[in-house]
């Protein structure tokens, strides 16, 4: 029977959620694997597992539940090793980065930041910042909306401009939220938002992380902007090739 | 799934469900080489590349009206209803209206999970229709 890891923690973790329901179809019981100072948090792994919402779900409800009480190392979503003796094995060998990370991210969180421009706010915007753009609208407004070939002009002028918009509202955001956080992390680009990043935040500074969101919102009113959090900090669990501490300007939260 | 106005998801600041940690489910957390993944077919679309803003022609025609329609007058500082703009948005789910040429990938990564909202189908069939009259469009001017 293969094991399915949701994540990694300290075996002093106060509350390691024996009995939950995880992954599968029924739910696989949650069980706990220590060994040494480290605990893993697996369950059965169900046959043919796949990505489905559901089980993605679970994934992210169990590791929410761990992750409420102490620090997690969340897994990515799908990691099956095979068997559960394969699992105390990994903690053991690599015991002292696994716990070098527990305590690195110990009362720290994740919260996920998405934005979106508003679209009308954001036209409204780029006419305004743009004389040629505000003058070819006006003159195919005047004419009933245009030619086909002014209409694709004027749009081109203005997806252009609305795209140059987009990296610099990306970075104003990133600016106003990082000094509030310990680390940044940029996710990719490629889903459809102009900012996509997540912060690590302490817990007792995320009320003040919060209240900047709120402030960002009030600033940039062109922006749709999206939190998600507390989550556990699934961006921050490897130092990565990016490290994300102290790369972006004003992201040394600690100095305070 | 639920698609969250920004006003319920400010203050708390609370989980918004999957959708929005969809990637970071998927993409982000340890990765370990001793255990498997499963296999991630079906949601490769995940990562597809696509950019906030499409330079297409699609795009440019849609923006192009937009701007017509906007009034000039009332400025962006003076913007009177951002509010009742999201609300609008909102209440009515007419998502696509706002994210439509902005981008399609959310929706699409949701259609991946077969969440059959109704907004998706509006979506869905709304695309086509654009593109149908922008080739009509284009063989008119081939001519």
């Amino acid at each position: 029977m293969s094991t399915y890891v949701y994540g990694i923690t300290a075996a002093s973790h106060p509350a390691l959620p024996q009995g939950m329901g995880g992954v599968g179809d029924p739910p696989r019981e949650i069980r706990v694997l220590e060994a040494g100072e480290l605990a893993a948090v697996v369950s059965d792994a169900p046959e043919g597992l796949r990505p489905k919402r559901k089980d993605l779900l679970a994934h992210q409800s169990v590791l929410s539940e761990v992750g409420a009480a102490g620090c997690v190392l969340p897994m990515r979503f799908g990691s099956v090793a095979p068997d559960d003796d394969t699992v105390t094995a990994v903690l053991g060998e690599r015991a002292e980065h696994y716990k070098e990370r527990l305590r690195e991210l110990d009362g720290k969180v994740e919260y996920n930041i998405k934005g979106s421009h508003v679209e009308e706010a954001v036209l409204h915007r780029v006419m305004a910042e743009n004389p040629e753009i505000r003058s070819l609208a006006e003159a195919n407004r005047a004419s009933g909306g245009g030619s086909y070939d002014d209409k694709i002009r004027l749009g081109e002028l203005v997806a252009a401009a609305v795209q140059a918009r987009e990296g610099e509202d990306a970075g104003e955001v990133v600016r106003a939220l990082s000094p509030l956080a310990a680390a940044v992390s940029e996710g990719p680009q490629s889903t459809g938002w102009l900012v996509n990043a997540s912060f690590l935040v302490a817990r007792d500074e995320a009320q003040r992380f919060l209240a900047a969101v709120e402030q960002a919102r009030k600033d940039l009113s062109h922006l749709e902007l999206r939190v998600n959090g507390p989550l556990p900090p699934y961006s921050f669990v490897e130092p990565g090739p990016a490290e994300p501490a102290g790369t972006t300007a004003g992201a040394d939260a600690g100095a305070e | 799934m639920t698609v969250v106005p920004a006003q319920t998801s400010g203050g708390g600041g609370g989980s918004s469900g999957l959708y929005d940690v969809l990637e970071l489910v998927l993409d982000r957390g340890l990765v370990i080489d001793a255990f498997v993944r499963v296999s991630l077919v079906g949601i490769e679309i995940l990562k597809i590349d696509v950019r906030v803003v499409v330079a297409s022609v699609d795009t440019y025609l849609r923006f192009a009206e937009a701007c017509n329609r906007l009034d000039l007058e009332a400025g962006p500082r003076k913007s009177p209803g951002l509010p009742e703009i999201v609300g609008e948005v909102t209440e009515s789910g007419a998502r696509g209206k706002s994210k439509g040429a902005l981008s399609g990938a959310a929706q699409t990564i949701s259609d991946a999970f077969k969440q059959g909202r109704d907004e998706h189908a509006e979506e869905s069939e709304s695309r086509p229709r654009a593109r149908r009259t922008t080739s009509a469009r284009r063989k008119e001017e081939q001519e």
